[in-house]
C-alpha cells in the first residue's frame, strides 16, 4: 500500500524537505544522546562484563535494521506492535518478525503535538511524531502494526498510525477476571491469528506454533535468569540490565536469547569472585510506572546512578522493561486449541497494566511489587508518570498505602519528554536518594 | 566547631554561620545571574558579622536549587533533608515541615532526630510559591509586602484558580472586572495558594507540631490562609528565610564531627 495516496484522516501533509530536515537532525541528536548514554553506562561500571558489548550494539538501531530489511527482501513480512499484549509467538510462527514501535525520542513529541494536544501522553505524542518524518526504524519496516486497546491513548494511537500503515486492532478486556473476559480475549488472539496468516501467506501449523513457544519459553527462562541475579549484591547495573531487557523488543529472538545467557554466564563468575557493579551497600531502587524507552527516554536510570548519592537499580516494573517476559507461556498438552489458549491466558492475566480492573482492582500489580520488594531487597521506590498518563497516575494511591505499610518510601515523581527538566528531576530525586541513605546509616 | 550552612535559592543565597550549635550570625546576597558570587558575598557578610575567617570554618554543606555552583563547599545536602534538620532544631515536636521559597514549595515528614522520612514538591509551576505572590500583587497594582496586610481586611472569600500563574493572573483580571475589593482578591490569592500547599501536606499526612519555613512564612495573609486551611496552629521560627541556610549549617557540624 503506498501511503502517499490514502487519505489521512490526522496527519497534516508535511513536505518532503522538512520531513528530511528534520528527521536528519533529530537522528543526529539521536545519535549522540545513544553514544553519551552508553559511554555513561560504561563509565559506571569499571568492570562492566564484555557481554554487554552486544546489547550495546543493538541499542545503535542501524545493524538491526539493515538485518531485518535484508529479510524482507528475502520476503519475510515485519509486525509492530505498541502494548505487550500482542502474542508474539503467532508472529513468529507465521515466520515474521515482531518488533516493538514506542518511541522514546523527545523531539518526536513536539511533532506529535500538531496532531494531539499537549496533555497527551507523550510516548504516544513521540509515536506520531516518529512517524510522520519516518524516524523509528522499526515502525518504518512494520507492514502492519497490532494496536492493543490498551489505555485511551492507545486506542486513539493506532488509528491516527494508521494514516500510514494498516493497523490491526484488538479489544483488550478491562476486568481481568471474568470467565467473558477471557472468552472475548481468546477470540480476539484466534482473529489475530487469521490476521498474521492473510498477511504472511504462512498457515500457522501446531508444529511452528509449538516452535515459536518453545523459542519464547527458552527466552523467558534468561530473561528470568538474568533478573534472579539481581537479588544479592549488586552484580550489573540497573541500567545495564534495562538495556538487554529491552533490546529484546527489536532482536532476534534466538539470538538474543543465547547472549543474554552468555551475560549470565559472566555475571555469575563475577558473584564467584565477589566483583560488584558498585558497593554493595548502595541503595537499592525499584522503578514502577509508565514504560521508559531508548534512547532519550533514559533520564531517570541515569539520575538515579549518577546520583549524589548514588543508587542502584535492581528491579523494575516497566512494560518497557521487566514485565517484558516475566511469565512464560504454560502449556499441558501441544494442541492447537491448547497452545492458542495459553498463549490468550499468558497475555491477558501475566500483564499487572493499570488499564485493568477486577474484584481486588489491581491486585496483580500490588503483588508484583511486594513480591520484588521482599526478595529483591528494594529499599525504595520511585513511582515514575508520564503527564497525561491518567490510569498509572490514579494508580499511586493504592501503591502508597500498601507500600506505606510495608515502611518502603516511595516517590512520585512525573516528567514529560523533554531534557530541560533533568535539573529539577534530579533535586528529586537525590534527596529520595539521600533519605534512603540517611535511613540505611541509622 | 565552627560550620556554615549556605543556600542557593532562587532568589538570593542565604549563608549561617553556627559555632558549637549556636547561631553566630547571618549573611544574605540577591542570587541574580552569577549565584556563585553571590554565594561569596553572602558568606562574606555572614563571616565579617562574626569575625572570623573562612580558614575558621571546620566544614561548609550547600543546599539550595543551586548548590552545586557554591565554590567553597565541603558537602551538599538536599533541601528537603535540610528543611528537616532546621525544623526539628528550631521547634523540637516539628514532625511536617512546610517550605514555601520564591519558586518552589514542598512539605517533609521527619522523625524525632531530624531525618527526613517522606517528601512532596509542589508541581513545576511557582502557582503554590512566592513569585505567585509577587506576579499578583503586580496584577493589583500594591507593593508585595503590602498583600499580607490587605488581605487580613477582606470581609469575605472569593476565589480564583491557582494552578498557574499565568491562569491566575487572568482570574485576577475578572475579579477586578466584576470589581470585588483588593483586600478580598488578595485574600482570594492567599487562600489558593494555601490550598496548593495545604493539599501537598494532605498527600504527605498531617502529623503535628506543623513548621512553616521559607520566606512566604514571613507573609501574614498566606500565614492566615494556611492556618484556616489546615484547621491547626502552624509554627514559624524568626528567621524563616534562613532556614535552609540552618538545616545545611547543621548537617556541616554532623559531618565535620564524623571527619
Amino acid at each position: 500500500m503506498n501511503s502517499q495516496n490514502v487519505e489521512k484522516k490526522y496527519t497534516p501533509e508535511i513536505s518532503q524537505k522538512e520531513i528530511e530536515e528534520l528527521r536528519n537532525t533529530i537522528q543526529a541528536t539521536s545519535q549522540k544522546i545513544i553514544a553519551e548514554n552508553i559511554e555513561k553506562m560504561k563509565k559506571a561500571d569499571p568492570n562492566r562484563p564484555k557481554a554487554l558489548q552486544y546489547f550495546d550494539e543493538m541499542a545503535n538501531f542501524v545493524s538491526r535494521e539493515k538485518e531485518i530489511r535484508v529479510e524482507k527482501e528475502k520476503g519475510r513480512k515485519v509486525i509492530g506492535y505498541m502494548c505487550l499484549f500482542a502474542p508474539t509467538e503467532l508472529i513468529l510462527a507465521a515466520g515474521a518478525i515482531p518488533v516493538r514501535v514506542n518511541s522514546g525520542w523527545y523531539d518526536a513529541a513536539k511533532l506529535g503535538d500538531r496532531v494531539v494536544p499537549v496533555e497527551v501522553c507523550p510516548m504516544v505524542r513521540s509515536t506520531i511524531g516518529a512517524k510522520m518524518i519516518a524516524l523509528s526504524p522499526y515502525l518504518e519496516v512494520s507492514d502492519a502494526l497490532i494496536s492493543v486497546l490498551t489505555c485511551d491513548g492507545m486506542t486513539k494511537l493506532g488509528e491516527i498510525l494508521s494514516d500510514y500503515t494498516q493497523v490491526w486492532s484488538m479489544t483488550l478486556p478491562r476486568v481481568k477476571d471474568s470467565e467473558q473476559s477471557a472468552r472475548l480475549w481468546r477470540e480476539e488472539i484466534k482473529a489475530m491469528k487469521g490476521q498474521i496468516e492473510a498477511l504472511t501467506g504462512n498457515k500457522i501449523g501446531r508444529k511452528q506454533l509449538k516452535s515459536a513457544i518453545e523459542l519464547t519459553q527458552k527466552a523467558t527462562r534468561a530473561f528470568r535468569r538474568l533478573q534472579e541475579l539481581r537479588k544479592a549484591s549488586p552484580v550489573i547495573m540497573g541500567r545495564d540490565a534495562m538495556l538487554v531487557n529491552q533490546t529484546y523488543m527489536w532482536d532476534n529472538i534466538e539470538r538474543w536469547t543465547e547472549k543474554t545467557e552468555a551475560l549470565c554466564d559472566q555475571l555469575e563468575e563475577r558473584v564467584r569472585k565477589k566483583i560488584w557493579a558498585c558497593p554493595p551497600d548502595t541503595p537499592r531502587v525499584m522503578i514502577t510506572g509508565t514504560p521508559m524507552i531508548w534512547p532519550d527516554n533514559w533520564k531517570l536510570p541515569t539520575l538515579i546512578e549518577e546520583g549524589t548519592p548514588p543508587g542502584v537499580l535492581v528491579a523494575d516494573e516497566l512494560c518497557s522493561s521487566e514485565r517484558i517476559l516475566y511469565d512464560p507461556v504454560g502449556v499441558d498438552e501441544w494442541s492447537m486449541s491448547d497452545m492458542l489458549n495459553a498463549i490468550s491466558e499468558r497475555y491477558l492475566m501475566a500483564s499487572t497494566c493499570p488499564c485493568f480492573t477486577s474484584k481486588d482492582g489491581n491486585e496483580d500489580r500490588i503483588n508484583w511489587l511486594v513480591n520484588k520488594i521482599k526478595e529483591w531487597n528494594i529499599q525504595g521506590v520511585i513511582y515514575y508518570v508520564h503527564r497525561g498518563c491518567i490510569l498509572y497516575a490514579m494508580e499511586y494511591t493504592r501503591v502508597k498505602k500498601v507500600l506505606d505499610r510495608l515502611a518502603i518510601p516511595v516517590y512520585y515523581l512525573d516528567t514529560e519528554y523533554t531534557r530541560e527538566d533533568v535539573g529539577q528531576m534530579k533535586t528529586r530525586v537525590e534527596a529520595f536518594l539521600e533519605m534512603l541513605s540517611a535511613r540505611i546509616d541509622l | 566547631m565552627i560550620t556554615v550552612g549556605l543556600d542557593l535559592g532562587t532568589q538570593s543565597v542565604k549563608a549561617i554561620i553556627l559555632k558549637d550549635g549556636e547561631v553566630v550570625s547571618r549573611g544574605r546576597a540577591f542570587s541574580g545571574f552569577d549565584p556563585a558570587e553571590a554565594a561569596e558575598q553572602a558568606l562574606g557578610e555572614a563571616l565579617k558579622a562574626a569575625k572570623l575567617s573562612l580558614s575558621d570554618v571546620n566544614h561548609v554543606t550547600a543546599t539550595g536549587s543551586g548548590m552545586d555552583l557554591a565554590s567553597n563547599s565541603n558537602s551538599t545536602i538536599s533541601m528537603m533533608g535540610a528543611d528537616a534538620q532546621a525544623g526539628v532544631y528550631l521547634f523540637l515536636k516539628a514532625r511536617t515541615i512546610i517550605d514555601v521559597g520564591a519558586e518552589e514549595a514542598r512539605a517533609v515528614k521527619c522523625d524525632e532526630k531530624g531525618i527526613m522520612m517522606d517528601f512532596v514538591v509542589n508541581e513545576r509551576c511557582a502557582a503554590g510559591a512566592g513569585a505567585f505572590i509577587e506576579a499578583m500583587a503586580r496584577a493589583l497594582e500594591v507593593k508585595m509586602e503590602d498583600m499580607g496586610p490587605l488581605s487580613l481586611k477582606a470581609e469575605r472569600a472569593s476565589s480564583i484558580n491557582a494552578s498557574c500563574v499565568i491562569f491566575g493572573e487572568s482570574d485576577v483580571v475578572t475579579l477586578i472586572h466584576r470589581q470585588e475589593s483588593k483586600p478580598e482578591i488578595a485574600r482570594a490569592i492567599f487562600d489558593a495558594m494555601a490550598d496548593r500547599v495545604s493539599s501537598m501536606v494532605y498527600r504527605l499526612g498531617v502529623n503535628p507540631d506543623v513548621v512553616l519555613l521559607g520566606g512566604v512564612a514571613r507573609d501574614v495573609g498566606f500565614v492566615a490562609s494556611l492556618k484556616r486551611k489546615l484547621g491547626i496552629d502552624v509554627l514559624i521560627p524568626e528567621y524563616p528565610e534562613f532556614a535552609g541556610a540552618l538545616g545545611a549549617a547543621l548537617v556541616a557540624a554532623k559531618r565535620a564531627k564524623k571527619v
